[in-house]
């Protein structure tokens, strides 16, 4: 394939649907699969064959209920998590997630599915191959670069994951852009006008709100706050707890089984969406025995339910406004953006607390990969009249003596930024010093996420408390730590070696990505076996045709051995898992097919 | 005024040049003032201020040298690091003034951490003040004393206006006075959260 390195791609990796855009001169546009124009989205949902296949998207999401244990989703919630974290999380998920062996020191979240184990980024990182695919297949070239939105609060660790799964994807993340950001690039691209504006954003995993000041092209943050634990996934749950309550006290049986639990996620979902538009729904599902669950849901019955969640995005609404120093009335607009906007309680909540209807005109399931692409194509240099400038969601910090928390970076104080510490020995001769670096907004070490230990070495030996390491702490344009430190006497540049609490190696990173490479060949072979076969039932269809109505032009012996040998070749493509044979022996019929055509058409002609 | 190295042109900002866009790591000893186009002053015109801000960060940002080196990528994201936070401090009075004496000389908050003599006891006041009206359900008292704290609030913001204005004629005694006032700004910011 040729190379293109102008292509970036803007990709929304989301909790429940993944999109891909680019933005050309005419400006922002979702990139559709084979089903046609108006299939632009990806589930995120992937399925693991027992065969060690993956099937990714529609076909995963469609037949979860059937495959509970060896369909993942909601992956998102898992990027840079630890299974401590996730405790009460995987007790819900019909698959099973498991602490990821081998990785000492550390608490990274694994799925296990296929007989394997799959890290989040992995697993994310099939997801983004399917929409690379999609944007190669467009373009007809190689696509390797990519702008991945995140939440606007992912911490260092999740926007780390969500690098390290374009890695093992094949793309360059050129940058991790915030989504409520990138929804409102592709808001204000046609506005000139200044005014704040309000983006909230409330998707299937994950809720953000961010104050911005658009001016003459100019996107500024000036705050953000929100949830990475709160989405429609929870608004669902409200349902599937109250259905799987109700099941076990009418049939006096514990029906928990990972079939189940993907059925109440089916049905749960259906039934949030319907009453987007009605008042009242009935749901059925057949339990098992004799079993059939029948009940009514209402609008309000619904509302009451979700209310406490709708409650926790205003609070988070009204806390960016304290930090933005803006009230709610100096907001001019309110994008909305993510799926669970679609919610009338939502819509009226939000548009009560800012005292204005809601922006709804764009798509808020599209926004923010037409966003992304538009960002793609500021990177890429097309876009000069453009520029977003984003803030660190959670303040940073250093454990100090005692488990305090010393701050070097506040939140919501613009990126990039650094903060530069100096850091001493407390032994003679020590050469190496560790630091607990931590996010969040606690005064307790314990309290905040540790993103990992951090090991300055090379200190040069010298009496205790004499060495002088001047550390700097730099957070870049994609909201990601770097962290560079440098004796100040002697002027050595001090190695850190990082053990992430919750993340992977740059090794473990690599392996995944050759990994991946192979497991694309695999899977290549995989399909291409499927092609394979199926081209071969085709042929045998058309000789068999061929064969009942021209067979009498043959010698019985002859008719009686292309019969068999078309037997023969069934008999092969079912059995073996060779393409290569296979398809050998299906061109190798096919000639031997060929007197037998040669007679049909010269009959054909005679009459 | 010195000159780009890449193209020759006549710098007006030491980190960016506006004739080819090449950006430059700036000279040691650059300080906040002169990274953003200004003299070292309290005084400050803000909405030029905001302008040069705007100006500069659109020619550094690391978004506009995607397409460049690695090289250049690192020292776009210093640079934008360097003028975020120069923005920061300048465009807060406080932080500025705070600043502008740490520059000149200090005394740093390191170096003196005491407060004006009669603060500590005062504050003291007004706590027990606080503790009686809340005990008794005064709103009124709690009222008066929000809004004595908040002028002396106000009285300490100007008098370090005042001091920071004249920071380059400044005594050791008023240098000293300033850090006094900047240090006690922290208690009347504490007693504005517990006074509602
Ligand atoms: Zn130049």
């Amino acid at each position: 394939m040729k190379r293109d390195g102008d292509i970036i791609v803007g990709v929304d990796l989301g909790t429940t649907n993944s999109l891909v855009a680019f933005a050309d001169a005419a400006g922002p546009r979702l990139i559709a699969g084979e089903g046609g124009e108006d299939d632009v989205i990806v589930p995120s949902f992937v399925r693991f064959e027992a065969d060690g296949r993956t099937i990714v998207g529609k076909g995963a999401r469609d037949h979860a209920v059937e495959h509970p244990l060896e369909t993942v989703y909601s992956i998102k919630r898992l990027m840079g998590r630890g299974t401590a974290d996730l405790a009460e999380e995987v007790r819900r998920l019909p698959y099973r997630v498991e602490k990821l062996s081998g990785a000492e020191g550390r608490d990274v979240a694994a799925v296990a599915a296929g007989g394997r184990m799959w890290t989040p980024p992995q697993v994310s990182a099939l997801i983004l191959a399917e929409l690379k695919r999609r944007a190669e297949a467009h373009f007809g070239c190689d696509v390797t670069k990519a702008v991945i939105t995140v939440p606007a609060h992912f911490d260092d660790a999740q926007r780390q994951a969500t690098r390290d799964a374009g890695v093992i994807a094949g793309l360059e993340v050129v940058r991790i852009v915030n989504e409520p950001t990138a929804a409102a690039l592709a808001y204000g691209l046609d506005r000139s006008a200044s005014a704040t504006i309000a983006v909230y954003d409330f998707g299937g995993g994950t809720f953000d709100i961010s104050l911005l000041r658009v001016e003459g092209g100019v996107f500024e943050v000036l705050a953000v706050d929100g949830d990475t634990h709160l989405g429609g996934d929870d608004l669902d749950r409200t349902l599937i707890d109250l259905f799987s309550r109700e099941i076990r006290e009418q049939s006096g049986h514990d029906i928990d089984s990972p079939v189940i639990r993907q059925q109440l996620r089916s049905l749960a979902e259906a039934v949030k969406v319907r009453l987007s538009e009605e008042d009242r729904t009935s749901v059925e599902i057949a339990v098992g025995g004799a079993f059939t669950y029948r009940r009514q849901v209402t609008k309000a019955e619904l509302e009451a339910l979700i209310a406490p969640f709708v409650d926790r995005t205003l609070e988070a609404c009204r806390r960016a406004l304290k930090a933005a120093k803006r009230s709610a009335s100096e907001v001019a607009e309110v994008v909305l953006v993510g799926g669970s906007t679609r919610v009338p309680l939502v819509r009226r909540a939000v548009g009560e607390l800012f005292g204005r209807r809601p922006y709804t005109a764009l798509n808020p399931e599209h926004v923010v990969a037409l966003g992304a692409a538009v960002q793609a194509s500021i990177l890429a240099g097309r876009r000069q009249d453009l520029l977003l400038l984003d803030v660190t969601p959670l303040s940073l910090g250093i454990e100090t003596l005692g488990g305090a928390v010393g701050k070097l970076i506040g939140a919501n104080t613009r990126v990039p930024c650094k903060a530069v510490e100096t850091f001493t020995t407390f032994q003679d001769g020590q050469t190496a010093v560790k630091i607990n670096v931590l996010q969040g907004e606690r005064e307790l070490a314990a309290d905040c996420r540790s993103l990992g230990m951090f090991e300055l070495r090379g200190i040069p030996p010298m009496p205790a408390g004499i060495p002088k390491v001047e550390v700097t702490f730099l957070i870049d344009a994609n909201g990601i730590l770097n962290v560079s430190a440098r004796e100040v006497r002697s002027g050595a540049e001090a190695s850190i070696q990082i053990v992430p609490s919750h993340g992977l190696t740059r090794e473990e990173v690599r392996r995944m990505q050759h990994e991946a490479i192979e497991h694309a060949r695999e899977d290549m072979s995989a399909h291409h076996l499927i092609d394979v076969r199926a081209t071969v039932e085709f042929d045998l269809n058309k000789a068999e045709r061929m064969i009942r109505e021209h067979g009498v032009l043959l010698a019985p012996a002859d008719r009686a051995s292309l019969s068999e040998a078309a037997a023969a070749l069934r008999a092969l493509a079912r059995e073996s898992s060779d393409a290569r044979l296979i398809n050998e022996h299906r061109e190798a019929f096919n000639r031997r097919l060929i007197p037998l055509a040669e007679k049909a058409l010269t009959a054909a002609l005679k009459t | 005024m010195s000159q780009c190295v890449e193209c020759g042109a006549v710098l007006s900002v030491p980190i960016c040049c506006d004739h080819c866009g090449a950006i430059f790591d700036p000279q040691p000893g650059t300080d906040h003032f002169s990274l953003l186009g200004f003299s070292r002053a309290y005084a400050l015109d803000e909405e030029r201020l905001a302008q040069n801000f705007r100006r500069l960060t659109a020619k550094v940002h690391p978004d506009r040298h995607a397409q460049r080196s690695e090289e250049v990528q690192a020292r776009a994201t210093r640079l934008t690091a360097d003028l975020n936070r120069a923005y920061a401090v300048l465009s807060d009075g406080v932080r500025r003034a705070d600043y502008l004496l740490e520059l000149t000389g200090g005394p740093t908050a390191a170096e003196e951490r005491g407060v004006p003599g009669d603060l500590l006891a005062e504050v003291m006041e007004v706590r027990e003040a606080l503790e009686q009206a809340r005990g008794v359900g005064d709103r009124r008292t709690i009222e008066r004393l929000r809004q004595v704290n908040e002028s002396k609030r106000r009285q300490t913001l100007d008098e370090i206006a005042a001091l920071a204005s004249g920071i380059e004629t400044a005594s050791v005694r008023q240098r000293r006075r300033l850090r006094l006032l900047l240090n006690a700004l922290r208690y009347f910011e504490n007693l504005t959260t517990e006074l509602v």
